[in-house]
């Protein structure tokens, strides 16, 4: 009975991670108009930062071994410098070309990371990461502490991203988006704000990396795959892209059914069909609400109910 | 010197076809196909058990080529079809979505987890100086090219080929001026699928298969096409060639581990000082 627990513990942690991810993309795709297929490398650059600079090993040539606090600090401001350094010459581009961009550097971060094996450990990678708390709970009940703190991030970050997307800076944002020459014309930067929305964006998503690799317990090249950045996208897509609950429906259902396969995993025969059906699920899934309902299973309309109000009012006047 | 020369060209030409056809999608429905690599995918395995089955290499090639192109054309009837003027991001992502369903089908279905080499022989060496080369090789270039002048004439010469660049160009004029523009596009997808196919094909028999072909190559083909201006064909041609000749070149003078790197920086530059692409019409053709 108890094994169930500790196994929905870990799907959930599973989804709140990617709820997470989901609500940080919305904030910079959904918003921001920013078309950013680079999350998988800024989440490597994220995870290596921190598992070299807390990590207790000989192996590799700098480990100053912070504190957990302290790596979570320094690798957020780390990570939010390399987004300014991709940002600055990435975001001079449009459309496909910013995607190309941004994926490009995804790609050139994972080869770097698998070529300079004297600081990341090349294709092996690190395993057993010191986890906090690791040594008051056994392994098992770890899960719990797990989900604890991925929810306790989710609802922080979803806070946060809430508050950025109600403010002043979150209506630029979605005015830049709609019609850029019109808020180019009343003196809006918007090159600068783009900068800014990339930079926090590098900057949350290098926070909340550290979560990711308690949650794989290892870190290797190969956790930052091409389908990850996609995942994230279809969570972030079928729940409704611009919606404050969309990230989080949209990773709950998709992580949800993928996860819940696990579940009738009886033999090794099956195991081959099982790691098959997950991609099934996500490109079906995606497909199926594309045709039918492209604006997501929560369209943005609904989160700004006020927003339309004034438009209405000002309209009867 | 000239020995990596001959193999960036053959690097090259498999790569321009991969990505023309991804740039005539682009072109004429106005989205990026992502499952095109998967395509690729298809080709290369749909050959392989061809040939496992004791079909000859051609006739193999030629049979890949053409289920490629019909699942193309189906999965365009299926999926793209329904999508089309609800805007290019929502075609963009059930392409993903596509590409997702054939990966996740071609892992439950292809018995082989591993990497697997197509059962080729591929001639003797021949040296001539300072180049060597298998007969096999040649094939391959030959193939690629006639494959290219093949695209060219057909775009230029045949009344369908003219049909499509009037899609492509203009889709609402040639829609009332009385093209049949949906019997157009399948023409356009089944074409685009085949090359795909072919190339995977290729692919196989220089290199090796494997399930993550797909996802590998969608990379190139994005960074070819970005390269060469999206809006085009010959541009594309053109910079997977060069591409192809920068990613075996390289290996001369960096480790070849950073040729990943390498590449994807110079296309980063490319980008930075022009925008547009390098080979990119449209510009002037607003200037104009």
């Amino acid at each position: 009975m108890i094994g169930i627990f500790v196994f929905l513990a870990s799907v959930l942690t599973l989804v709140f991670i990617y709820a997470t991810l989901a609500t940080i993309l919305n904030f910079e795709a959904g918003w921001g108009g920013l078309w950013d297929l680079g999350t998988a490398g800024l989440l490597a650059v994220g995870a290596y930062c921190y598992v070299i600079l807390t990590v207790e090993s000989n192996e590799i040539i700098f480990s100053p071994q912070l504190p957990v606090w302290a790596g979570i600090v320094v690798t957020s401001i780390f990570t939010g410098a390399v987004a300014f350094l991709i940002g600055l010459p990435s975001l001079r581009m449009r459309d496909e070309y910013f995607l190309i961009t941004t994926f490009a550097f995804s790609v050139v971060v994972l080869q770097l990371i698998t070529t300079e094996s004297s600081i990341t450990l090349g294709a092996t990678g690190f395993h057993n990461i010191q986890r906090p708390f690791d040594d008051y709970v056994s392994t098992r009940s770890y899960n719990f502490v797990l989900l604890g703190i991925s929810t306790f991030v989710l609802i922080t970050i979803w806070l946060l991203i809430r508050r950025l997307g109600r403010s002043p800076f979150g209506r630029l944002l979605r005015a830049i988006r709609d019609n850029e020459p019109a808020a180019k014309s009343i003196g809006k930067m918007i090159f600068v704000t783009r900068l800014k929305v990339f930079v926090i964006t590098g900057a949350l998503i290098g926070a909340i990396s550290p979560m990711y690799v308690w949650y794989i317990r290892s870190l290797s090249p190969h956790m930052f795959h091409v389908t990850l950045a996609f995942t994230v996208w279809t969570a972030l897509v079928i729940g409704g892209i611009g919606n404050f609950w969309g990230p989080v429906v949209g990773a709950l259902i998709l992580i949800g059914l993928t996860e819940a396969l696990q579940f009738l995993q009886y033999s090794a025969e099956y195991a081959v069909l099982l790691s098959a059906a997950r991609p099934i699920i996500i490109g079906v899934g995606l497909i199926i609400v594309m045709r039918f309902r492209p604006e997501g299973i929560l369209p943005e309309k609904h989160s700004f109910k006020n927003a339309r109000k004034i438009i209405d009012y000002q309209k009867q006047i | 010197m000239i020995q990596y020369i001959f193999f960036g060209l053959l690097t090259g030409s498999i790569l321009a076809i991969a990505a023309s056809g991804f740039a005539l999608i682009r072109q004429v429905e106005g989205f990026l196909n992502i499952a095109h690599g998967q395509y690729m995918l298809i080709g290369a395995i749909v050959g392989l058990s061809f040939m496992q089955l004791g079909v000859n290499v051609i006739f193999s090639g030629i049979l890949a080529t053409l289920i490629v192109g019909l699942i193309g054309l189906l999965l365009s009837w299926i999926v793209f079809e329904p999508l089309r003027g609800k805007g290019h991001l929502v075609q963009f992502f059930s392409s993903i979505g596509v590409a997702f369903v054939l990966y996740g089908l071609i892992l439950a279905t292809w018995t082989g987890n591993g990497i697997k080499v197509y059962p080729l022989n591929f001639g003797n060496n021949f040296n001539f100086g300072f180049i060597n080369f298998t007969f096999g090789e040649i094939y391959v270039i030959g193939i690629a090219w006639s494959c290219m002048l093949f695209l060219h004439l057909f775009l230029t010469k045949t009344s369908i080929g003219l049909l499509i660049r009037a899609v492509a160009n203009n889709s609402t004029l040639a829609k009332t001026r009385g093209v049949n523009s949906s019997f157009v596009l399948y023409i356009v997808w089944f074409l685009s699928s085949g090359l795909a196919g072919l190339s995977g094909v290729l692919v196989g028999a220089l290199g090796s298969v494997h399930s993550e072909l797909g996802w590998q190559y969608i990379l190139t083909i994005l960074a070819v096409s970005v390269m060469g201006g999206v809006g085009n064909l010959y541009g594309v041609l053109a910079s997977g060639l060069i591409l192809g000749l920068v990613m075996d070149l390289s290996s001369l003078f960096i480790p070849s581990k950073y040729g990943m790197v390498l590449v994807f920086s110079v296309i980063i530059l490319i980008l930075l000082f022009r925008p547009q692409g390098l080979f990119s019409t449209r510009l002037q053709q607003r200037e104009s």
